[in-house]
């Protein structure tokens, strides 16, 4: 990566006047996409001496700092279960204490296992300066937010929960990720196809009204959603896995 | 950019690129225990323990070291010669270029969790490639020089 400046800033709005001046001034996170994308940079801004590296529990939700690395959050006893798994599944621990949960949520990466598993909970993402996004809502509009992601909030739920990654081996990107839970309703969650993540809202509204057959919600899931061919597989494959595991799940989180 | 860290117990000061990554710094500066193999985050070769939690070194800029310490394999001999004892008698052992990426993950795990499970080990090494020896021979060791689940 080409960058002619990095900036340890020393506070919010500093970072955010940073981020105005130059869209080639850029919030670096754990630094893995910036690499990746072989980003180049005027100022690189680095978050790591604002405090946003802890996960606290606040009562009604839990709040997750954007700095907060992919393994911490996958050890924390503070995040619900199913969201450690979806990270957990996540490449090796030396990627995982690199990738942050703020740069794996912000990215909106189409094979992204957190926000897969994210969608799955009542999320809402914290910007400075003052704005609150649920995380469904930031996925569904296109392009990002104006403002500095610093905390990523999970609403605690009582919730059962079911999250599949499907992958030819542990390091690769998922062919198709799959998340479902059952609180007072369903949510269905399919990503990686290779688009990101999107709630089957059609499927979860069949479910929600008393619909009982998992295997036609899985259909009204697929049919609902685009799937495409990537390097790795066709789009028709990731169909019938998605047919098989929403399936799946549906019926695991109704035991 | 100057960066200052800690590396391997000795204060160190580094005039660095502020896109920099770890991995070539140390490297640059004779640090040729730690190896480059994909340089994209997907081998674990370049493995080197910053604050004792192992990271990428290929990944994880150098600038954001400052202040940290970072280890590398000349900082354990003689924990990684006893693994290394491990390898050989489990015949894991072929052209060497993962081992010291391999001794600083059993470090690290025998920190966090000293008496792993199969399941824990694998868990742990899984992004740590190997293209000489197939991984039930590793896994065997590591076993063995942990002493498995108490």
């Amino acid at each position: 990566m080409k960058a002619k400046s990095f900036q340890r800033v020393s506070s919010l709005e500093e970072a955010y006047k940073l981020v105005k001046e130059s869209p080639r001034n850029k919030i670096v996170a754990g630094g893995l996409w910036l690499k990746k994308g072989g980003a180049e940079v005027d100022t690189l801004i680095d978050l790591s001496l604002l405090g946003l590296d802890k996960i606290e529990d606040k009562k009604d939700y839990v709040e997750v700092g954007a700095m907060v690395t992919q393994r911490e959050f996958e050890q924390s006893n503070l995040v619900p279960e199913m969201a450690r798994a979806a990270v957990k599944a996540i490449m090796g621990p030396g990627f995982r204490n690199v990738a942050t949960i703020g740069g794996s949520v912000y990215g909106k990466y189409g094979f992204s296992d957190v926000i897969t598993g994210l969608l799955g909970y009542k999320v809402d993402l914290v910007f400075y300066p003052e704005a609150v996004v649920s995380l469904l809502d930031y996925i569904k509009k296109p392009g990002f937010y104006d403002g500095i992601l610093t905390h990523v909030r999970i609403y605690k739920e009582n919730l059962k929960a079911f999250f599949k990654k499907v992958g030819i081996t542990a390091l690769d990107y998922p062919i198709l990720n799959v998340a479902v839970t059952k609180g007072k309703e369903y949510r269905v969650v399919v990503g990686s196809r290779p688009l990101v993540a999107s709630r089957c809202e059609k499927c979860e509204a069949y479910l929600n009204e008393g619909g009982k057959d998992f295997a036609k919600a899985a259909e009204i899931a697929v049919e609902e959603l685009k799937f495409g061919d990537s390097i790795a597989t066709k789009g028709e494959y990731r169909k019938q896995l998605a047919l098989t595991y929403v399936r799946r799940g549906l019926e695991e989180v109704s035991k | 950019m100057v960066v200052k860290f800690n590396l391997n117990g000795l204060d160190v000061e580094y005039v660095i690129k502020p896109g920099e990554y770890l991995l070539d710094t140390l490297r640059d500066h004779g640090v040729k225990s730690v190896k480059k193999g994909c340089d994209a985050s997907a081998c674990g070769v370049c493995t080197v323990l910053v604050d004792d939690k192992p990271v990428l070194s290929c990944s994880m800029l150098t600038a954001k070291v400052e202040g940290h310490r970072v280890t590398t394999v000349e900082a354990i001999q003689e924990e990684a010669a006893a693994l290394s004892e491990c390898f050989s008698k489990e015949g894991s052992d072929q052209c060497g270029y993962c081992n010291a990426a391999f001794a600083l993950m059993v470090h690290a795990l025998k920190k966090e969790n000293p008496h792993p499970s199969d399941e824990e080990i694998r868990d742990y090494m899984v992004g740590n490639l190997c293209r000489c020896t197939g991984y039930n021979g590793q896994q065997k060791a590591i076993k063995a020089y942990l002493g498995g689940k108490k």
